[in-house]
């Protein structure tokens, strides 16, 4: 009889995962964004993979409802690139799970995801993992809040788009 | 009438007391008492368990967690479950319980049963500070002022039950095996008490004095006071003197291999554990549970005399008292070492030196504490001649100092030291065998008194 807990993967925890995805769609609708059958499928998938590689474990439904219902009214995600852009973004939060030592709650970091993703980032999934978040899981280890930053100069154009 | 044992499909000796619920369950299988429905479900449960732990550990923060930190919660499960069913009549009750009950109600009975334990723990606790011995020993006084303390700190019963997060040095005559996290604290301290018990039976300056003649630097052993006060006891009884005063002289334990080497193993032990019985009558020791800890320790103690009587060794094993030196002692302080960087200009110096006698020199002219010279003794390259000058100029008391820091008359083999540690204590013995007779005995019984800081 074996405990080894990171086999767990039961067929009734996918599917209660998928129903639970797929059940997002009637909020989501209203953005012009639905998930097929396959494509929440994929995504549990792509889930448990994400959760192997970092690892972890996660029981029920997990954080993909919650990574949706946030990003869903984001005007960087259209139909088109909205299956993938959930799937890079649940990769990129348990990733970043373990790289902020667990001291930020799943709200807390898919709120900061979402922020940077429709602020700073402008949409760009490459400078929120490499930039927005490493910097603030760094500033989180060294016990500086999440978005302390040692350079004083704020990064953005001032009020005539000039340097 | 010869005791009559209930017989279990099950054999409770076999199974393992750290992981006493899996067993119980490999067991079960093993033996068809539990099918292969059972198991799954037993194991969904398990799952369903460590989910709602999870959830409660993350604060409801966090919808997942590491492997390893959930590994740690599914053992420290399995541990509180094995808990409760240890707690159960026999085998059979508890292959019954895991049938009829859920494993989320076993592990609330064993959780509970858990604070109960601590509770009790933390009682014998404050019995084993109370009953402390008076002794020098660090181990012994590390272990319970520091080492079991910091467990109740930092003893987390909801996630991590099955660790036992002390630092415990002081080893028991009878330790404490098959057992882990509260249940091994409390099997430790239960027998400590009974060990300061026992001692308690005997005055601590006694104690001390058997334990001096054990060895001088008896308090940075790693002895186990209890087996020592046990064995110097049986021998004052074999040899017929108080067993109280522990006092057994070289020449009675002389008289008591003479007299234990006629006898044969079997008959031997026979009169050990008569000694024992004889003992016990004398320091008044009628506590069952006392009797029993002796009892169980018999066997080591037995085999220890019996091997010392073979071989011929038994003042090893019986010791006599010996009274620590009482002479006056000599306190030695180093001094103040010079600054890093004046040290490196000087040994720059030294080494560009060509001379030995402008070596000296320099030596005279800058070193102004002993930590200083003896750094240099191994940076300088100082060839043998040339130290040989140095300690020329040295006190008695600074030689003796270095032969306290430096000895070369030790156990340690050559391999363990580095070279320049190994030329300074040849050119040091090599020095003091050059000095006459009288002037070595005296360097060295300096350096016997001599309290280095």
């Amino acid at each position: 009889m074996s405990f080894e807990i990171i086999g767990i993967s039961s067929s009734l925890i996918e599917k209660q995962a998928i129903t639970e995805i797929e059940r997002c769609n009637e909020f989501t609708a209203e953005f012009g964004l639905a998930l097929s059958p396959s494509d929440a499928a994929e995504l549990v998938e792509a889930r448990n993979i994400a959760l192997k590689s970092n690892g972890r474990i996660e029981f029920g439904g997990g954080a993909i409802h919650k990574i949706i219902r946030e990003f869903c009214d984001s005007p960087y995600i259209s139909m088109h690139n909205y299956a993938e852009t959930i799937h890079e973004l649940t990769e990129m939060f348990y990733y970043y799970k373990n790289e902020t030592l667990d001291l930020m709650s799943d709200d807390d970091l898919i709120k900061f995801m979402k922020n940077s993703f429709d602020g700073k980032c402008q949409g760009s999934l490459e400078l929120l993992s490499g930039r927005e978040l490493a910097n603030m899981a760094r500033n989180l280890r060294y016990g500086y809040p999440p978005d302390y930053s040692e350079d004083p100069m704020p990064d953005e154009e001032d009020e005539d788009g000039e340097y | 009438m010869a005791n009559i044992d209930k017989q279990h499909v099950i054999e409770s000796n076999k199974l393992s007391g750290e992981q006493y619920f899996t067993s119980i369950l490999q067991g079960a299988y093993a033996n068809g008492l539990l099918c292969d429905s059972d198991m799954e479900n037993i194991q969904l449960q398990c799952i369903q368990l460590l989910a709602n732990i999870c959830e409660r550990y993350s604060g409801g923060e966090s919808s997942s967690i590491r492997v390893e930190a959930a590994e740690n919660i599914m053992k420290s499960n399995l541990y509180t479950i094995g808990l409760y069913l240890k707690s159960l009549p026999d085998v059979d009750f508890a292959v019954n319980e895991i049938k009829k009950a859920s494993v989320s109600e076993m592990y609330q009975k064993g959780r509970k049963l858990i604070n109960v334990r601590l509770h009790s723990a933390k009682h014998i606790y404050n019995l084993v500070r109370k009953n402390k011995l008076f002794t020098p020993n660090y181990s012994y006084n590390s272990t319970i002022n520091e080492g079991i303390g910091s467990f109740f700190k930092a003893y987390d019963p909801d996630y991590e039950a099955h660790e036992t997060p002390a630092s415990i040095d002081y080893q028991l005559c009878n330790p404490v095996t098959n057992m882990i996290g509260i249940e091994f604290i409390l099997k430790y301290l239960e027998n400590l008490f009974l060990e300061n018990e026992f001692c308690r039976g005997f005055a601590p300056e006694d104690i001390h004095h058997m334990l001096y003649g054990y060895d001088k630097g008896y308090k940075d052993l790693l002895i186990n006071i209890f087996e020592q006060v046990l064995t110097a006891a049986l021998g004052c009884s074999l040899a017929n003197r108080n067993v109280v005063e522990l006092d057994i002289s070289a020449e009675e334990i002389r008289h008591l291999h003479y007299e234990l080497s006629e006898y044969d193993d079997c008959s031997l032990s026979l009169k050990l554990r008569k000694a024992a019985g004889k003992m016990l009558e004398e320091l008044n020791a009628d506590s069952l549970p006392l009797k029993r800890y002796i009892e169980r320790s018999m066997p080591k103690i037995i085999t220890n005399i019996l091997h010392a009587v073979r071989m011929n060794t038994l003042n090893k094993t019986f010791i006599s008292k010996a009274l620590p030196d009482l002479k006056p002692r000599i306190r030695f302080l180093s001094g103040t070492k010079m600054h890093d960087e004046d040290y490196r200009k000087l040994i720059d110096e030294l080494l560009m030196c060509r001379h030995s006698p402008d070596k000296l020199a320099l030596i005279k002219e800058k070193v102004k504490s002993f930590g200083d010279l003896e750094d240099l003794l191994f940076d300088a390259q100082l060839s043998e001649e040339e130290t040989d000058s140095v300690f020329d100029i040295l006190e008695d008391v600074e030689i003796a100092a270095l032969i306290r820091r430096h000895p070369f008359r030790t156990d340690i083999q050559a391999v363990d030291l580095s070279e320049g540690e190994m030329a300074l204590r040849q050119y040091l013995k090599n020095y003091i065998d050059r000095l006459p007779k009288g002037k070595q005995e005296e360097i060295f019984e300096m350096a016997d008194r001599l309290i280095d800081e």
